[in-house]
């Protein structure tokens, strides 16, 4: 019953953003909503790494 | 003659001398010498009143900063510059506390009226939702608790140190009140039965009831606790919940097929299977059930004289252990999903947090241990309620070799299994016995033995206090307190004599700082933690009576000094970080195993856990680094980002190959005996590529990391439930974030997949 707003258009979603689950410092955040803007932009600024040997 | 004064808050009220008179003598009595007489103090009062009556305008009414001006003239006047002095400062002192009210207030002002997403305050530890009541309680509290211990309780150079950014002291809401966190042995707590403090539970019977009241011994201690809660032997503490619900369905299923069969009434069966179990034995389990049945078979084929078969009696046995495998399979799935449903959803500390749970298995070989971990990852795979990643607990997969890390090994399906889980979920991280620092203490089959890992990463095994205690169970950490190195390294302008001599300076201040705190945890008693102490759960406590102080068991803990930003610290010191240049890494390990080096000298000379940590710095990340950017402007790779690098981590930012970063991160594991943890960011859907997962974990262990895990991209639509790896459209229903989809199209993609959430408003 979270977010979900119905429409009188018979639509629905409207608003409802996309969840990004990601690991905080160790542990998961269902959404970067609650995370402090340091930790956002650290976030912001990870770079994948490669698999190449 | 003067009548009435302005106090500060603009109120007038009555003038009263005797109160110039107290504040006066106060002053004195701070003081030795200059010691005041009744004469003396009603003297110089007069002269206040004198001076003040003589100086009035009309109609003027003097505020308390003028009569206090007046009075520490006349102080000097009268030659009494000692007493001047104290009143001076005490002055200061009291404006001081006024403006640490006002701050105090400033904070309550925006806690209470501003939205978390305005204020970072409120958004310090993600795992609280500071926009709830009980959220906003619990930050009234923690403000009001940290300033009243800057202010009454920590010693003012520490207390100092903390505020300008030199160090952080951690949890420091909770400085007089608690430890961090325990590793909780739910097999000695179930045993007998338990209390939490609010109602008491008989030993459970169960797998279900196993898994419920685990959820409740986390409750209970997370609300004793500043920290989390971790299980360190999930798989042993289940497994004989697994035997008793196996035996139960087991007679159970003895019971039926003699019904069936031979048309026995429900008592009739009941008493052919106490006589069962009286004759052949009721400790039939997983791993037995095969030898049982055939015994089962005999005494039936025997007993029932003639009325049946060898043949059939056989297959009533082989009956009677697969309904019972099943039976148990089910329940032990129900019993995982409830747990992982339970800790995402029951609330610890007033309401405002989930409890922060953390499970450790994957060593336990027995059918019922194995049963529990395949389920438990099952559970997770599947997800909670509408298919959403679960976020608690933390899963934490034990690696070892000889049990779970190659083909052949008894538990190597659940290490791929976790592999797989981990691809889709996140969870479980991975934590390696083999590393040698963690392989020391193992004992085959002990789980007492196994590190376990906590939360975010803390860790608990070695004992100075008492070393035949080397043990998990029961034990914690006490308090951490983080070193900002990166001033350090500003600061020493590249002279690493300096660098390393104010280093000592700030692990001296650390251990005071941590000392100062034990006493504090050690004045507390037995009843101060009803649950923690009261039954047992920390080690030892059980031997303790309720007005006896923890001093002695806490002394099992640890107290851990942790540091943030070594990368930043190399920049400054060299120019160049761990990740790029060999160098770098040479003096970083050097930095850290100085520091170490310090925590095992501590130990040795005050017999208590001293150990060095690799700070989680959640709230932490941003805080140095925004005092420090202020104090030195901003340094490239220093001081110009809105956080310092988590602890010996390659900078997230710095493009490196995953090896090579695990390569490099990993010796810091073995120096950080407080704990540690190493992650690898990868592209795209691992789902699809389980190798290269498995290489990475691999990777992990063979090069010594204690602890570690792999990020990747977890993205679900809520509106249509897809999850995997959503770019700026849904693959699913092909919204883009904030747009609306039809409930046509809805209904239409739940006809090809099933987890499209139902719209719960009752519209439908």
């Amino acid at each position: 019953m979270t977010e979900k707003k119905m429409e009188n258009n018979g639509t629905v979603g409207a608003g409802v953003n996309f969840e990004r689950i990601r690991r905080i410092t160790g542990y998961l955040v269902g959404t970067t909503d609650r995370w402090n803007n340091a930790k956002r932009a650290e976030e912001r600024d990870r770079v994948k790494h490669s698999l190449t040997r | 003659m003067i009548q009435t004064i302005m106090k500060r808050n603009g109120e007038v009220v009555l003038f009263d001398a005797s109160k110039i008179r107290n504040a006066i003598l106060k002053a004195n009595s701070h003081i030795s010498g200059e010691r005041m007489s009744d004469y003396d103090l009603d003297k110089v009062t007069a002269m206040v009143v004198d001076a003040l009556n003589a100086g009035q305008q009309k109609d003027a009414i003097p505020n308390v900063e003028e009569i206090q001006d007046m009075v520490e003239e006349k102080l000097i006047e009268s030659d009494l510059p000692k007493t001047a002095k104290a009143y001076i400062l005490y002055r200061a002192e009291h404006q001081k506390m006024r403006e640490m009210n006002a701050n105090l207030m400033k904070i309550y002002e925006n806690l209470t009226f501003q939205p978390s997403s305005e204020v970072d305050l409120k958004r310090e530890n993600a795992n609280i939702d500071a926009d709830t009541a009980m959220g906003t309680m619990l930050k009234y509290g923690s403000e009001g608790a940290k300033a009243f211990y800057d202010e009454y309780v920590i010693p003012r150079e520490i207390a100092q140190a903390h505020i300008n950014g030199d160090i952080h002291i951690h949890d420091k809401d909770f400085y007089a009140l608690t430890e961090t966190c325990c590793q909780i042995n739910l097999l000695k707590l179930f045993k007998n039965g338990f209390s939490t403090g609010h109602g008491y539970l008989r030993e459970p019977n169960d797998i279900r009831s196993y898994s419920a009241l685990c959820c409740i011994a986390i409750q209970a201690n997370q609300n004793e606790m500043h920290g989390g809660q971790s299980i360190p032997n999930f798989d042993y503490a289940m497994a004989p919940g697994v035997t008793k619900t196996f035996r139960k369905q087991y007679f159970k299923s003895v019971a039926q097929y003699l019904q069936v069969r031979f048309g026995f009434t429900f008592e009739q069966a009941d008493e052919w299977t106490s006589a069962v179990k009286e004759d052949v034995g009721k400790d039939v389990s997983l791993g037995t059930a095969e030898a049982y049945g055939k015994k089962l078979a005999a005494y039936l084929v025997e007993k029932m004289e003639g009325k049946i078969s060898p043949e059939e009696a056989e297959k009533a046995a082989v009956y009677c252990q697969s309904n019972a495998y099943n039976e148990t399979d089910n329940a032990t799935y129900q019993a995982m999903e409830a747990l992982v449903h339970n800790l995402n959803t029951m609330n610890s500390r007033a309401g405002a947090q989930v409890p922060f749970s953390s499970l450790n298995y994957g060593t336990d070989v027995s059918p019922e241990g194995r049963m529990v971990i395949r389920n438990l990852l099952q559970a997770t795979e599947a997800g909670l309620g509408d298919g959403e990643t679960p976020i608690f607990p933390v899963q934490i997969f034990k690696v070892k070799e000889g049990i779970n890390y190659n083909e052949g090994e008894p538990n190597y399906d659940l290490f791929k299994m976790a592999i797989r889980v981990s691809a889709k979920r996140l969870f479980p991280n991975f934590s390696f016995l083999d590393a040698p620092f963690n392989l020391q203490y193992y004992r085959p089959g002990d789980y007492d033995s196994e590190v376990a890992y906590m939360g975010c990463r803390t860790r608990v095994m070695g004992n100075v206090y008492d070393p035949n205690r080397e043990v998990t169970c029961g034990r914690g950490n006490l308090s951490f307190t983080t070193i900002n190195l990166p001033r350090l390294g500003i600061e020493a302008h590249g002279d690493l004599q300096k660098f390393f001599s104010m280093l000592d300076d700030r692990i001296d201040l650390c251990i005071e700082q941590l000392l100062h705190r034990f006493k504090i945890q050690c004045s507390k008693k037995v009843y101060n933690y009803p649950f923690l102490m009261g039954q047992g759960v920390w080690i030892d406590s059980e031997k303790l009576s309720r007005y006896d102080t923890v001093e002695e068991v806490l002394k099992h803990g640890t107290l851990s000094i942790g540091f943030i930003g070594l990368a930043e610290t190399l920049v400054a010191l060299t120019g160049k970080h761990h990740g790029e240049s060999e160098e770098s890494q040479q003096l970083g390990l050097r930095i850290i195993s100085y520091m170490r080096k310090r925590m095992d000298d501590e130990s040795q000379k005050t017999h208590l856990n001293w150990s060095l940590l690799a700070t989680p710095a959640e709230g932490l990340s941003g805080r140095f680094v925004r005092i420090d950017a202020k104090k030195y402007g901003k340094l490239p790779g220093i001081t110009d980002r809105e956080y310092y690098t988590n602890s010996f981590h390659v900078p997230v930012y710095y493009p490196i190959n995953a090896f090579r970063k695990i390569q490099i991160e990993a010796p810091y594991h073995a120096l950080t005996n407080a704990g540690h943890i190493s992650y690898v960011e990868l592209d795209g859907d691992v789902c699809k590529n389980l190798d290269a997962f498995e290489a990475v974990i691999r990777c992990m262990k063979e090069s010594g990391i204690g602890y570690g895990s792999v990020n990747h991209p977890v993205d679900r639509d809520p509106v249509c439930g897809y999850n995997g790896i959503i770019d700026e459209v849904c693959p699913r229903c092909g919204r883009r974030a904030g747009e609306p989809v039809s409930l046509e199209k809805l209904e239409e993609l739940r006809k090809k997949y099933p987890n499209v959430p139902l719209q719960h408003c009752g519209c439908y």
